[in-house]
């Protein structure tokens, strides 16, 4: 029991240290993305605009 | 509920400070879901967010998604009943995400097609008909899958704020977070939805982690450990031990359903890696995600670990309610309510408000995700087909947004009426197992294998029709329609074998047994009936195993 014990410590502590690396990195990053997200989405409506597609 | 027990469970920090917290998380969801809904001009925007989404975008999102509050609440009830043994799920989901993110399987051929949605993946590879039975398949299991989404939620706040849980409490919380949720979604489609699931991401990751960290140290990080050593031995510490109640059976299942499927298979992760801006981001977003994969298993079953712990040691009031001393007597409360119950006593006023947001942003992250996903899997792949893709991206936006508010309906009924006792995960495997059995077998086959048809893909589809049996009522019914009784009374099939003398038997092991035997016959029946009956003409847009370029779908 000792070794599986063992085992959950390690990863769960591991687990949790780069979950809190990967939020910082996400909550950064993250908001760059949506501002980039948003400039695409408005481009490409723009771009059907000059160039007109029929859907559906 | 006797008043004694509404006493016990209604001494929770909760306060009107909490309430304000939560009002405000809310309000601000709301608004930014509303603004964004002037970017919505066609179906890739509303479904897929224009194929825009970045690496750290896709991750927030995937976890937003993934970690909904059903999904910490099922996974407390597993902690909570089977102690560290539980983190062997974890540590699956990260292992096989991250293979899959790293080797790009499935994912990465899928993004390469620009499909919309996996059933019209199997429109292109095995025909039409496929895609239509496909998307019918999806929308049953999944919407079966959703069905108790809301009342656990629900549950949650109610346990959290120490509402009473019999009488309106559970049916106001289940109706306003539902409203709340259908507004921004139904006006702001995929868009509305990843930017609140980087805000949900944001509290949600900040919530957990400050409460993990609040709750070691209130319990004692060794404590916790050796608690758990002394109460259950080392079935609370040994998966691959039957009496843990899972065994090597539960966790190959558990390979497949907590990894592959969980990211690789089921739509609403699979979404994510059709909206990313190119194949190349899907790999990087699911190798990142991995993690994310694990700590929606882990934290959330270690906050159940730290409710049995609380309550076995540290407050006898609850002890009572959750586990009787009288021999034969019946417990008030099960294991899906000892972690609310649990966090309402020990974190103090301001933080059980910030988790409690956390928690409500899983909870809406979660189904803004599956209402857009399960709607605009009927619109495209079942009414748009049949009406041979004569509906316009106006009617098709349309037609999703009716459907989003009639899912929803669906789900506060089914909340409300569903009767079935098993444990929360694994009616989640085994309804979700409807789709997933039938769609694993079909995109293996359908992306890496030439000779697979569209008569094996509809038997393979078929197949996973025989997973309703791994639900308690169907079961009972089975079983008194055959005259498997005991005691006179219809049981489950777990009561069966036990009342036979099979006593490690458990549910969790039922349904693994039925995943994997309707998995490996679906697979056969792929492979005998693609051989049998070869599709005679090439399938129009087949192209899969070099990656085609363009989706179809009727729509941009």
């Amino acid at each position: 029991m000792s070794g599986w014990m063992l085992l959950w410590k390690i990863v769960f502590v591991v687990g949790v240290v780069v979950f809190a690396g990967i939020t910082v990195w996400v909550i950064v990053a993250g908001f760059r993305d949506i501002k980039r997200l948003l400039q695409s989405i408005k481009k490409s409506h723009e771009e059907e605009v000059q160039t007109p597609t029929e859907e559906g | 509920m006797g008043l004694n027990l509404v006493g016990v469970l209604g001494r929770t920090n909760f306060s009107a400070f909490d309430w304000g917290i939560v009002v405000v998380y809310l309000a601000i969801s709301l608004v930014i879901g509303l603004t964004v809904r002037k970017y919505v001009k066609n179906m890739t925007d509303y479904v897929a967010a224009g194929r825009g989404l970045c690496t750290a975008l896709g991750v927030a999102t995937i976890t937003g998604t993934e970690m909904g509050l059903v999904t910490i609440m099922y996974n407390a009830e597993m902690g909570f009943k089977a102690g560290f043994a539980a983190f062997h799920i974890a540590l699956i989901a990260c292992v096989v995400t991250f293979i899959v993110g790293v080797t790009g399987f499935f994912i990465y051929k899928l993004r390469a097609m620009k499909v919309l949605t996996i059933p019209e993946f199997y429109g292109r590879r095995f025909g039409p008909k496929v895609r239509v039975l496909g998307g019918i398949m999806l929308t049953f299991g999944g919407v079966l899958n959703m069905g108790l989404f809301l009342r656990v939620g629900s549950q949650f706040i109610v346990g959290v704020t120490g509402m009473p849980e019999q009488g309106w409490a559970l049916p106001v919380v289940m109706s306003s977070l539902l409203a709340l949720v259908l507004v921004y979604t139904i006006l702001g489609g995929m868009i509305s939805v990843v930017i609140t699931d980087y805000m949900q991401f944001v509290v949600l990751s900040l919530g957990i982690l400050l409460g993990t960290g609040l709750v070691i140290h209130h319990l004692g990080w060794n404590n916790i450990f050796q608690t758990v050593a002394n109460l259950k031995g080392s079935e609370g510490y040994n998966p691959t031990n039957p009496a843990s109640g899972f065994g090597v059976e539960y966790i190959l299942w558990q390979v497949f359903v907590a990894g592959l499927v969980g990211c690789a298979i089921w739509p609403t992760a699979v979404a994510r890696a059709l909206a990313a801006d190119s194949p190349r981001t899907v790999k990087k977003q699911f190798a990142w995600a991995s993690v994310s994969y694990m700590i929606r298993v882990m934290v959330p079953c270690f906050l159940g670990i730290c409710a049995f712990v609380f309550i076995m040691t540290m407050a006898p009031d609850l002890k009572e309610q959750f586990t009787p001393a009288a021999e034969g007597a019946k417990a008030d409360k099960t294991a899906l309510e000892a972690m609310p119950v649990f966090l309402g006593r020990i974190l103090p006023i301001g933080l059980i408000g910030v988790l409690t947001a956390a928690m409500i942003a899983a909870f809406m992250s979660t189904h803004d995700s599956y209402l857009l996903c399960w709607s605009a899997v009927i619109t495209q792949d079942i009414v748009a087909p049949l009406a041979r893709n004569r509906m316009s991206t106006k009617a098709r936006i349309r037609l999703t947004r009716v459907l989003i508010v009639v899912i929803g309906l669906y789900i506060l009924y089914w909340g409300l009426a569903y009767t079935g006792s098993e444990a929360i995960w694994n009616y989640m495997g085994v309804s979700g197992g409807i789709y997933y059995v039938g769609a694993f077998v079909l995109l293996l086959a359908g992306l890496y294998w030439r000779r697979a048809s569209s008569t094996g893909a509809v038997a393979a589809l078929l197949t996973s029709c025989l997973m309703v049996l791994g639900l308690t009522p169907v079961q009972k019914a089975v079983t008194a329609l055959f005259g498997w009784t005991v005691n006179g009374k219809a049981v489950t099939f777990e009561a069966l074998a036990k009342a036979h003398g099979y006593t490690t038997i458990s549910n969790q092991r039922v349904s693994a047994w039925l995943c994997l035997g309707c998995a490996a016959l679906a697979t056969v029946l792929m492979v005998v009936c693609s051989l049998l009956f070869p599709d005679k003409k090439k399938i129009p847009g087949d192209g899969v195993a070099s990656g085609t370029p363009e989706g179809e779908g009727g729509a941009k």
